[in-house]
Formats: structure tokens, sequence, C-alpha cells
């Protein structure tokens, strides 16, 4: 009797045991926070930062990752961020330029907590910056498609005129020039990161109006490159460099983004306790790297291609004056050059592209 | 006195009653929602347990239930005040949106001025900029040219593409990049913000408005003719009230409320003009104003459960990584069901 | 080679105006039954949301099309349950529609953000290839939707114009009670067209993610559903009126993308603002004529033959 009420007793601290157990070996080290504008499975921007993060969260024992999808660029931002806190985040990425104000609001509040924005601006002591510097890497983006195209005419379409997207307008027109003079560069702006209806729209509308190649910069690439391939254009990708499985005849190559190992070292830095906020600008063979060639490009133009990657990587800015703009006025004196961390304040187009910032 | 104690008691019991049967709508609403989340193979005592811990139960998540009241209330109120005249405002998204466009041009026009002329000023601005928007169908309904239901919605889709013309084109931010939004508003036209939170000025006005609009409907002149009008216009005016003077007014004042809406969303928490500043508030508004029957109390009371569903959003998508749109379900659960009980008769117009 | 700006924008007006013209078609025939659904946004989602994730999922665009137009329908059963049967507001009932639609679109779209799918087959007859300008433009290289868009206005005018239901469902619009005391069932045929509008309003959700864009986004249509709303009252509850419509509305789109892409600095949204007002205006010309207005009962409730 006593022994059958023991065993019952046991089981029931077992079972017990059991059921509790996960909630002390969940505890983590460190709760990562994610906010991002649209979908973790755009086939572009957002998964881009997504797949870096689960990276993370694999490789190093005790990280967990909360994120927030489709978090608009408004008063919403700032509550998510606070909401992640709450959950316990102590590393947190606003991964949109536009959640710049609400992500150094919640920073303030939270001195605790650590910030990597992906954007420009002032770093605090919990506060870090960081981004890709893809504009000099849409250089030889543009000496692709400055060989590839037909027409002369190449077309981009970006979501919201920011910088850092003029800067690729800009380094693609003028790698499209150092390779072919006649190379002009259409831009169309949808006016959101993520108007898919717009998009096709406004691949369409280029292609109409003589563009041959497309290069894009909203979030996902996807349905401009697809309305693109269905219409025989070619186009050039950007965010992820998986997206050439939708063009399999257009393709030309592309960008995509690699953060995880920056990832990775600031996750490490927060556990330890050492993190330091920094502005971080890395570019190809860092946190930007180059997608494979389609099956249409001839081998000159991807030796000549190559040979533009490799005077990148050795520190060729474009954004090296004497240069003018669209309007004909000099933008950089001789000398003068525009660096990654000030890429975010560019706010003119350069000689050769067709289009207005304001 | 007895009689009086007597009609005072059936107030609270009827009080009591509407409270029950507010509660049962939501219970009944909740567990439909549950239903939804057990489908999608979430846990859905862990999610409402989530969500009253990190709203209600958290200093921080109550604050921001009165952050996303501010604007609630008197996107409402702009709804029930015509109501009652049996006027239909469904434009207090670009009300909304012309408010905060008017005070924008007030605090950029004028970066100069004291902050004791400069916030009234955008305030002011505010309530004009969506005083215009509500006043155009008001008079276009008083010249029996254009239903005010049909003016009021399509002016809603031109409000939102004038701001994006001003943050694109000539109000774009200068000090920083081409991001299209406009410059920081000097600090003199800013709401103050109480207790290191988002809180802000707004919610005093938009409390004093509910205030102003009970007692302007249950105790002053203007409210008997303003319910003479909605319940027969043509008795109305044979009685020698202004009909078409009150239409006017009526849908200029509901518009200017929603524009004080606007205004305090860029002078209260953005400082600065940008898109998408509303995530449909003056529609939301529309709503609450509906299902509280046009009542200040019930106005109260469903801006406070909007704003907690609203919120419910967040901690859903943090905690059980469903996307924060599935909220809207419980939302739509909760109006269908009081939308089938409740036939609305007589109010239809 | 450039297209001329004309034919740019004809093309991308059709484009853009195949969605916008179903959707309105479907609201037209809601509205002239006395009902107006403002909830029509969450329709084009639901539409959109379930014919593409059919689509995934099956492989066949095709299932995904015939999907999205019953999800449509279903969800206008939902909304005439509101409004026909417990006889609730109608607007209120159609923004808890439109919030109804962004969750469930949502919900039901979520596991295939990013996948990748066969949309609707185009094709364009051979002998129009040979038209000047017509090879290098999207012109009359359309889906099935797009070559149907006008024969279905045409159809939607011939059923409310030229049969005895039509001149039903316009009969409880104008008014239900000497509808009733004609003989007809009001709430049958509210529910008629209110289901035949919703599979329209499927469709044109469909066509945005099977078809435009091959993809499904959270609130991918971006205002769309009111926009056709507007166009239902820019064509007084006319059906042909409509194809004028959708491209007019479709069109203006198209023109400031056209024209950016072109490098003129005119402002997009001045351009986009153009229809709104000209709605307006058009409605003010037409003030006060009783003829060619709103259906004299949309937006009222019936109570029934007392």
């Amino acid at each position: 009797m006593r022994n059958k009420l023991g065993f019952i007793i046991g089981f029931f601290v077992l079972v017990f045991c059991l059921a509790v157990k996960p909630a002390f070996a969940d505890s983590p080290r460190l709760i990562i926070g994610a906010v991002y504008v649209g979908s973790v499975n755009d086939y572009g921007y957002n998964r881009s930062f997504h797949d870096a993060l689960t990276q993370v969260a694999r490789e190093l024992p005790g990280v967990k990752l909360l994120e927030a999808e489709n978090v608009p660029e408004s008063t919403e931002a700032e509550r998510v961020m606070e909401g992640l806190v709450q959950q316990g985040a102590k590393l947190i990425f606003p991964t949109s330029f536009g959640y710049s104000d609400s992500a150094r609001k919640v920073a303030k509040r939270h001195r605790d907590v650590c910030f990597e924005y992906a954007g420009d601006g002032d770093t605090a002591k919990n506060f870090g910056v960081f981004f890709g510097s893809t504009q000099a890497a849409w250089y030889p983006m543009g000496v692709a498609a400055g060989k590839m195209t037909k027409s002369n005419k190449l077309g981009f379409v970006i979501g919201l005129p920011i910088g850092y997207a003029l800067g690729n307008v800009n380094a693609f027109q003028m790698g499209a020039r150092s390779v072919n003079p006649k190379a002009q560069t259409v831009v169309v702006v949808t006016g959101g990161w993520s108007d898919k209806a717009k998009e096709a729209g406004a691949a369409n509308a280029l292609l109409d109006q003589g563009c041959d190649v497309v290069g894009m910069h909203v979030d996902s690439p996807a349905t401009i490159i697809q309305t693109v391939e269905a219409r025989g254009g070619m186009s050039i990708g950007f965010q992820s460099i998986e997206a050439r499985a939708l063009a399999p005849k257009g393709w030309i190559t592309g960008l995509g983004f690699t953060w995880a190992p920056f990832f990775k070292d600031v996750a490490i830095s927060v556990m330890a306790g050492k993190f330091s906020a920094q502005a971080v600008y890395q570019g190809l063979g860092q946190m930007v790297a180059i997608a494979p060639f389609g099956a249409s490009v001839p081998a000159e133009v991807q030796g000549l291609v190559n040979a533009a990657v490799t005077k990148v990587a050795s520190g060729f800015n474009p954004f090296t004056g004497p240069l003018k703009n669209n309007l004909g006025n000099t933008v950089l004196p001789p000398g003068a050059s525009v660096g990654a961390d000030q890429m975010g304040n560019m706010n003119w187009y350069v000689d050769g592209v067709i289009g207005k910032v304001r | 006195m007895p009689e009086a104690r007597m009609a005072a008691a059936l107030r609270t019991s009827q009080a009591v009653r509407i409270s029950l049967r507010y509660a049962l709508v939501c219970a009944v609403a909740l567990a439909m929602f549950a239903a939804i989340l057990l489908a999608a193979g979430k846990d859905p005592l862990k999610a409402y347990a989530d969500t009253f811990t990190y709203t209600l139960a958290n200093a921080y998540g109550f604050s921001e239930l009165l952050v996303r009241m501010t604007p609630l209330l008197l996107a409402a109120v702009a709804v029930a005040l015509p109501s009652r005249l049996g006027l239909i405002n469904v434009g207090g998204e670009g009300q909304l949106y012309l408010g905060a466009w008017m005070a924008s041009a007030g605090a950029l026009m004028f970066p100069g001025l004291p902050a004791w002329i400069l916030l009234p000023l955008v305030v002011v601005m505010g309530f004009l900029g969506g005083a215009i928007w509500g006043a155009i169908p008001g008079v276009l309904r008083a010249a029996k040219l254009v239903n005010e239901t049909i003016a009021t919605l399509l002016l809603n889709y031109i409000a939102p593409l004038i701001v994006s013309f001003f943050i694109f084109g000539p109000w774009r931010a200068v000090d920083s990049s081409a991001y299209p939004q406009s410059s920081a508003f000097p600090e003199a036209a800013r709401l103050p913000s109480f207790f290191n939170t988002r809180i802000h000025a707004g919610i005093l006005i938009s409390l004093a408005v509910l205030l102003a609009y009970w007692l302007i409907m249950e105790k002053t002149r203007w409210g008997v003719e303003m319910r003479a009008i909605g319940g027969n216009p043509e008795a109305a005016q044979r009685l020698g009230i202004p009909v078409a003077v009150w239409i006017v007014i009526a849908l200029a004042i509901g518009g200017g409320l929603a524009g004080l809406a606007g205004m305090g969303e860029v002078m209260g928490i953005h400082g600065r003009l940008r898109q998408g500043l509303s995530p449909g508030y003056g529609f939301t508004g529309f709503l609450i104003s509906w299902l509280a029957g046009g009542r200040p109390l019930g106005i109260l009371f469903m801006a406070f459960l909007f704003a907690i569903i609203t919120s419910a959003g967040d901690t859903l998508q943090i905690t059980q990584g469903l996307p924060y749109s599935v909220v809207n379900i419980l939302l739509a659960m909760i109006l269908f069901i009081v939308l089938a009980r409740r036939p609305a008769r007589g109010t239809a117009k | 080679m450039t297209t001329p700006l004309v034919l740019g924008v004809l093309a991308g007006a059709v484009l853009s105006g195949t969605s916008l013209l179903y959707a309105t078609l479907g609201e037209t025939i809601v509205e002239r039954s006395g009902i107006v659904n403002l909830g029509l946004e969450g329709i084009l989602l639901i539409g959109a949301s379930v014919g593409f994730s059919v689509a995934a999922a099956s492989g066949s665009a095709w299932l995904g099309l015939a999907a999205a137009a019953a999800a449509g329908g279903l969800g206008n059963l939902l909304f005439g349950w509101l409004v026909v049967t417990r006889k609730a507001n109608q607007l209120a009932s159609g923004l808890a529609m439109m919030f109804f639609g962004f969750g469930v679109s949502a919900l039901v779209g979520a596991p295939y953000v990013g996948a990748v799918i066969v949309g609707l087959p185009k094709w364009r007859p051979s002998w129009l290839d040979g038209l000047p300008w017509v090879r290098s433009t999207t012109l009359f290289n359309y889906d099935l939707l797009t070559w149907l868009a006008v024969p279905v206005a045409i159809l939607v005018w011939w059923a409310l114009f030229r049969t005895r239901w039509g001149l039903g469902v316009r009969a409880v619009g104008e008014s239900p009670a000497a509808a009733f005391a004609a003989g007809r069932n009001p709430a049958v045929l509210q529910y008629q067209a209110l289901s035949s509008g919703g599979v329209l309003g499927g469709l044109a959700g469909a066509h945005l993610s099977l078809s435009l864009t091959l993809t499904w986004a959270e609130y991918m249509t971006a205002g769309r559903g009111f926009i056709a709303i507007a166009l239902v009252i820019f064509s007084k509850w006319h059906p042909l009126r409509a194809i004028a419509g959708a491209l007019l509305f479709g069109g203006a789109e198209a023109l400031q993308l056209q024209l950016q892409a072109r490098g003129s600095d005119i402002s997009p949204f001045l351009l986009e603002m153009a229809p709104y007002l000209l709605t307006i205006l058009v409605l003010l010309a037409w003030g006060g004529s009783r003829r060619l207005a709103a259906p004299a009962s949309l937006g009222r409730t019936f109570y029934g033959s007392d």
C-alpha cells in the first residue's frame, strides 16, 4: 500500500520534472530580436537577414531569435522593438532604413540593450550602424549590363529614393559607361519597398521605353525579374543571389548579402559583455556577394566583370571626383570622394542617369 | 426622490447588463479566435496570457494603449457627431491626413516662433485642415449635389496623395538623406509627452473633446436641435432650424476632430511628416463610433478594446510567430458577432 | 526601340486595369442590388492569397483561379449573411469584412510567401504580331482574365439590363418593398448579386497574384479594392462605363510610370490624384439628376414587407 502510494507520488514528481525541465533548460544566454519591413520569405532583402540570423542562432549555443515581420516604418516600429525588449532581447537588429528614429528612441530608453541598425548616422554606446557597401559592387554590375545591352538603355526600379538606392544606380551607370560610352540608365520609383503591382508596372514601363537590362532596389526582386524574363529582357538581381532561379534565360548576374559572419561576431561580443558600437560598412567579399553568371553571358564579358570586381575589391571607389550630376553641375571636385559611411546622404544622380531625385 | 433613486438603480442595472453583454461578445470572439490559433498550431492560452502580461499588466504596454487610443477617440467622435444629424462620415482617414499636413505646414513655415504661439497655431491648423476636408462634403450635401457618404469616401484618396506630394517634393528633408520625409519639426511645435513614454498632450485633447461632445449633446440646445434634424429634417426645417448650416458645421467639426488626430500623430509622436502615418485610424474610428452607438462612454470603452486587440497583434507576432495581420481576424470576429446580433433598425440611412 | 507614350500607357492601363475592372463589375452588381460593400479590399486580398496558395500547393494556376473565385464568393456570402439575413449596418459590416480579409489572407498566404509559381498562360494571336509596335509591348499578349474582361463587362451589362433577373436586382436596389410587392424575393436576389459579385472580386485579386506579379505579399492589393469602389461611383453604377473607368484609373498609374521611364518630372502623386478629382467633377456635373444616379435604396436595410 505504502509502496504503491510512493510509486504514484514518484511517478507524478517525475512527470512534473519532465514537464518543467524544458523551462529551465531553455533559458537562453542571448535573445536576439529582429525587425523586418517585409516577409522573411520574400526572396530578397528580409530573407537575407533572416537566413543570417537563423544561422547565427544555429551555430551559437544558447542564442534565441525573436522576429517581427511586416513592421511598417511608422509608429508601429517603436512599439515592436519595445516589445522585443520586454521579451528579453538584448541585441536588436532594426533592418530597415526608415526605422532610424524609432530605433534610436528605444535605444535611448534601454541602455542595456544593444542595437545594430542597418543604416547610417551617429553611433551611441549601445547603438551601432552597419550596411553592406553595395554601391561600389554595383559598378561591376554596370560593366556587365553595359556590355550586354543592345539598346544602350538600362532600367532601374527603386522603391524609395534613399541615398543607398541612388548610390547603387549611380555606380551602375558609371560601370556601364566605363565599357559603353552610349549607356544610359532610366530610373523608375515605385514609392514603397514592396508594392508588387507597381513593380510589375514599372518593369513593363522600362521595357516599353526600350530598356533591355533591368536592375532593381526593392525588397524582393521576384516580381521584377519574372516580369522582365517573361518579356525576353535581361535582369541584374539584387538582395538575394538565389533569385537567378527566377530567370533561366535573361539572368546576367546579381548581388546578394552575406551578413552571417558579422552578425556572429556581434552576438559573441554582446554575450561576452564587450559590445562596441561602430559604423561597419563592408563590401564585396564580406557583406556583399556576387551571384554566378547566367548562361547567356559570353566569356569576354565575364572577364571584364571579374576585372572590375578585382578593381573594386582592391579599393577603387567610383565616387571620386571630378564628378558631375545629371543636371550638369559638379557634385564632387577633383580629389573629393564619397565614402561608404556617407552613402546614405547621397541626393543626386550621376551624369547619364535619366531621373529626378525630387 | 425615491423615483430618482429608482431611475438611477435602473440605469445602473442597465449599465451592468450592457457591460455583461460586451464581455460575452468578447468571450465568444476570443473562443472562436482560439480555435483558429489552435488550427494554426499555436497555443491560444499562452497567446492570451502573453497579451495580458505585455499590455495591461505592464507599465510600458499600458502606456502604449493610451498612445493608440489618442487618435482613435478623436476619429470616433469625428464620426459620432455628424451621425447625430443622420450624416455618415467615412472620410476620417482623409481628414486625419489633411490635418497632419496643415499642422506640419504651420510647424515648417514658422519654425522661429516661441512655443506659446507655435503650439496653439499647429493645433488650430490641424483642426482647420480636417475641417476643410469635412466641410467640402458638407457643402456638397447641403446643396443636394453629392451624397456625403460618397464625397467623404472619395476625399480619403486625395489627402494621402497631397501628403506624399509634399514629402517627396517641396518638403523633403535636406538635412540628411533623400528618404521621403519632412525635416524634423522645431521643438516648440512638439506636443509635450509625459512619464518618459509616448503618451503626449494629444490624449488630453482627446479626452476634453469626448467630454465636450457629451456636454453638448446632453446638456445644450445645440444637441437638441441636432437630434431634431437627425430625427426628421423636413420637420426641423419647418421649425426654423437652419438644416443646411447645421450639416456643413457638423461635418466640418467632425473633420476638424479627425484633423486633430492627425496633428497629434505628427506633433506628438513622429516629429516629422511621413508616409503611412495612419494605419486606418479613420476607418477604425468609424467602427468604434458605430459599435458604441455614438455614446461617449461607449466610445471610450471601445477605443480601449481596439487598442488592446491591436497590441495583441505585436505579442502574437513576437511570441507565437504569427503574422501581425492575423489579429485582424479577432477584430473581425468581435465585429461580426456584434453586427449579427443587433439589427441596427431605424439607424440605417 | 522606344514605344510611343500612348501605346505604353495603353498597355500598362490594360494590365493594371484588368483586376480593377473585375472588382468594379463585382461591386457594381452588388451595389445595384442596394448593398454597398466597403470590404471589397478584403475580398480582393482573399482572392489573391487563396489563389496564390492553391496554385503554389497544387502547381496549377487554373486551380488557383477557381479557388480564388470560390473564396471571393464565399467571402461575400458571409457579408450577405450579416447585411441581408441579420440586417446589420452595411458600412460597418463592410469595414469588418475588410479587417477579416487582412487577417485571413495573411494567415492563408503565410506559408507560401516566396513560393515560385507558373502563372496563368498568356497568348497573342499570331496575326496581331505583325502590327507595328505590338511585338515590343505587352499589348494583346494577355491571359484569359484580360482577354475576357470586356466580354465579362458586356455580360454583366446584359445580365443587369436585359434579363428578368437583372430587372429584379435593380428593382431591389431601387426599392426592396416595391420589388417585394411585385412578387420578387429581395433577400434571394441580393444573395445572388453578392455571390456573383464576390466571384468577380476573387478573380480580381487572383489576377494580381497569379498573373501580374506572380507573388503573394501581405496587403499586396495596396488599396485597389477602394479604388474599385471609387470606380463604381465614377462609372455611375454602369458596367460598360466601368470599362472606360478601369482604363482611366489604370492608365493614371501607367502614365506616371511611363513618364518616369521617359525622364519626365511631373509628380506621380498629382497624376494619381487626377482620376479622383475627375470622379468628383463628374458627380458634380451630374449631381441632382435622378437618371444615372446611385440606386435609390443603396446602403439601406430592408426589414421586410411591413
